[in-house]
């Protein structure tokens, strides 16, 4: 990294701590960059990366095919004509249509089948009971389709003391990713801004 | 009188600043998860296609990158082709950068050795596009060289020229590759993650749906110790453990100011009774 | 025809995507290729849109007196840096479009979400109490994870990476499976609804 990459990096960093003291203008300016640089890219990787390859390239190079995906894409954009909002319903109905089209044996064959399977495969070991249990024990938490007494509320109580140490690991995991962020940067001022790192 | 939690963030800052500065060099053990992942690139035989997609925003680059670099690192080592790619815009450019970094280091050859793609959006099209044809979704690579003039291009068609897909990821997407690729096109897959993602794809490896987990910088720390080959993951371990000790400090140490004021205020109902 | 039309288009890709799923035969094959390529245009498309009202609306910001004046400046200035650079002087290596990417936006979104390493600390000291035995659970299952999962857990016992990888492979692994099983029934019935035509908010607000 140039020396003159490291102190605009330093700086935008330094911006954005700096919210920790108290919200102030240099954080906010910081803040309005990034958004700003975030949208450009955005275009820019859009436009070179994916429209122009797949769309621009082909109708130039005579692929007639291309025409029907330019016509969507098209009534998708003026979307941004107030007047004219009712045309991009045609292309959204085609990608939420396709797009619940190739969930439904995707889902039903990845999330619901395979992992059902998973769960009593193992049910001849103390952990698969285990498992088992959990399993079921948290699906009945989620059934509001009955008040939750009787039988239902044990097992369902059951379920939470399972979700509560899926949370606990999660949150422990949240922290190490927060702090993994926070080493990376840190690693930057100390060592490749202010030079105080051996190696 | 309330306490100004700016005295925690100092805290941290200090945690993770000092081992830093002062390395103390904390032994890192190898989990059964990241040997998993080890052996089964180890067992990949030379010219077989791995496809590294990177689907993930640039803010987890401090952990996806020494993630990524082990493994780009260790399937270079192997003599395995790769395939680089992008589901998320901003994964494209880390995506490029981290795959000509570590390709130009182990001295590999664009093109032959390896290539990068670029972006496609709408991540359930594209996983299953390239099921059918890669050159469909992507005519033409990162640099806008077409694919099928690329050597490795000409070689790898769909997933049944492809032995494994490594999902570099901070969100969702290794879930869509299991949905589509995986269930569907019965491609193998593992997944590369940031730590905050571990627990939600721990059900999906269970299940042998995924082919391993590669779990945040300590996932990245203990690659590296076996490739014997310390970076970045390596060195932050120091600084992680402190960071987590300090927080489980806070957490003890709220637990017992809230269970001492408990009491108090117990004991001064009592007596005011 | 608002309303009608794009139900029944809705309908009939729905169908057919789910239906090829079984079919291999070669014409079905060729137009579920097309329509997965016409996914990703509409898809990048909408993006578009988005990216275009982000600048609509700094370009109000900007033209309108008052202190966001200077803000929607400097993030037009962001935007107007990024195309210039991209689509000028290209996006490859050594391009500086990937320069202010790597030296900028990188790392100030890198530093944005650092700052939850602080903030998720704070919450753990003020909000993270034993109320009761679920929470105790919460507390005890987060605990095992920080320091069983970095290197300080493996000096404080030799059993701890065991308890860790027991808590994450069989209780943890049991609630997130119901709870994956859950939701993937939901979507699956609400994937049917959307294709029978019985739900409609993708449409927007006055469709019924």
């Amino acid at each position: 990294m140039s020396e003159i990459g490291v102190w605009i990096t330093a700086l935008t960093t330094l911006a954005i701590y700096s919210f920790l003291y108290r919200d102030n203008p240099f954080y906010k300016a910081a803040e309005y960059l990034l958004i700003g640089l975030t949208v450009g890219y955005s275009l820019v990787i859009s436009v070179k990366t994916v429209l122009w390859p797949g769309l621009v390239l082909p109708l130039v190079g005579g692929d007639l095919a291309k025409i029907i995906p330019l016509v969507l894409g098209g009534l998708m954009i003026i979307r941004l004509v107030p007047k004219l909002t009712v045309w991009s319903r045609i292309p959204l109905a085609v990608i939420v249509g396709a797009g619940a089209g190739v969930s439904i044996p995707a889902m039903l064959k990845a999330r619901i089948l395979q992992q059902m399977g998973a769960t009593v495969g193992h049910v001849a070991s103390l952990n698969g009971i285990i498992m088992l249990v959990g399993v079921i024990a948290t699906v009945m938490y989620f059934y509001f389709s009955r008040e939750q007494k009787g039988i239902l509320q044990p097992v369902a109580k059951i379920g939470t003391w399972y979700m509560m140490i899926f949370f606990g690991a999660t949150f422990g995991y949240t922290v190490m990713s927060r702090v993994s962020l926070l080493i990376g940067r840190m690693e930057f001022l100390l060592g490749d801004w202010l030079h105080l790192l051996g190696g | 009188m309330r306490f100004d939690r700016r005295y925690i963030f100092l805290a941290i800052a200090v945690a993770v600043a000092v081992p830093m500065l002062f390395p103390i060099g904390l032994p890192v053990a190898v989990t059964d998860e990241t040997r998993q992942v080890y052996d089964r690139i180890e067992n990949l035989a030379p010219g077989d296609v791995v496809m590294f997609s990177f689907d993930h925003e640039a803010s987890s680059l401090p952990e996806v990158r020494p993630l990524a670099e082990a493994v780009l690192t260790h399937c270079f080592r192997r003599g395995v082709k790769v395939i680089g790619l992008a589901l998320f815009a901003e994964g494209a450019a880390v995506g490029y950068d981290i795959l000509k970094d570590v390709g130009e280091r182990e001295d590999k050859t664009y093109g032959e050795d390896y290539l990068y793609l670029g972006y496609r959006p709408q991540y359930s099209a594209a996983i299953l596009g390239m099921g059918e044809s890669i050159a469909e979704v992507f005519p033409a690579d990162y640099d806008q060289t077409p694919y099928e003039e690329l050597p490795l291009g000409q070689r790898v068609k769909s997933y049944a020229d492809i032995e494994l897909v490594v999902s570099v990821a901070d969100g969702s997407l290794p879930t869509y590759w299991v949905e589509y690729a995986q269930a569907r096109y019965g491609q193998r897959i593992v997944a590369a993650l940031t730590a905050v993602m571990v627990t939600a794809y721990n059900p999906y490896l269970e299940a042998g749906q995924l082919d391993g987990i590669l779990g945040g910088l300590k996932g990245a720390a203990e690659y590296e110790k076996l490739l014997g080959q310390p970076a970045a993951g390596t060195r932050g371990m120091d600084a992680q453990s402190l960071a987590h000790l300090t927080i489980a400090i806070l957490i003890i140490l709220g637990n017992i100011i809230a269970f001492a004021r408990w009491r108090r205020g117990k004991s001064g109902k009592e007596g005011d009774a | 025809m608002r309303t009608r039309l794009p139900v029944i288009i809705c309908g009939v890709f729905g169908v057919f995507m789910a239906a090829q799923y079984f079919i291999t035969a070669e014409p079905v094959t060729a137009m579920y290729r097309a329509v997965l390529d016409w996914m990703q245009i509409i898809f990048v498309c909408a993006l578009l849109v988005g990216i275009l009202n982000v600048i609509l609306r700094q370009l109000k910001s900007a033209a309108r007196p008052g202190p966001d004046r200077v803000y929607a400046g400097i993030a037009l200035f962001g935007i107007a840096l990024m195309v210039v650079l991209g689509f000028g002087w290209g996006i490859g290596r050594g391009s500086a479009f990937l320069w202010v990417f790597n030296n900028v936006q990188a790392p100030m979104q890198t530093t944005v979400f650092s700052l939850l390493a602080f903030y998720v600390a704070s919450a753990a000291y003020r909000g993270f109490r034993a109320r009761h035995f679920e929470s105790a659970l919460l507390i005890a299952a987060a605990l095992i994870i920080l320091l069983g999962r970095v290197p300080i857990g493996e000096m404080i016992s030799s059993h701890v990476p065991a308890v860790v990888s027991w808590v994450l492979n069989v209780p943890a692994v049991a609630a997130k499976r119901a709870i994956l099983i859950g939701i993937g029934l939901g979507m699956t019935a609400t994937a049917i609804k959307v294709i029978a035509g019985l739900e409609r908010a993708y449409l927007g607000s006055r469709t019924r």
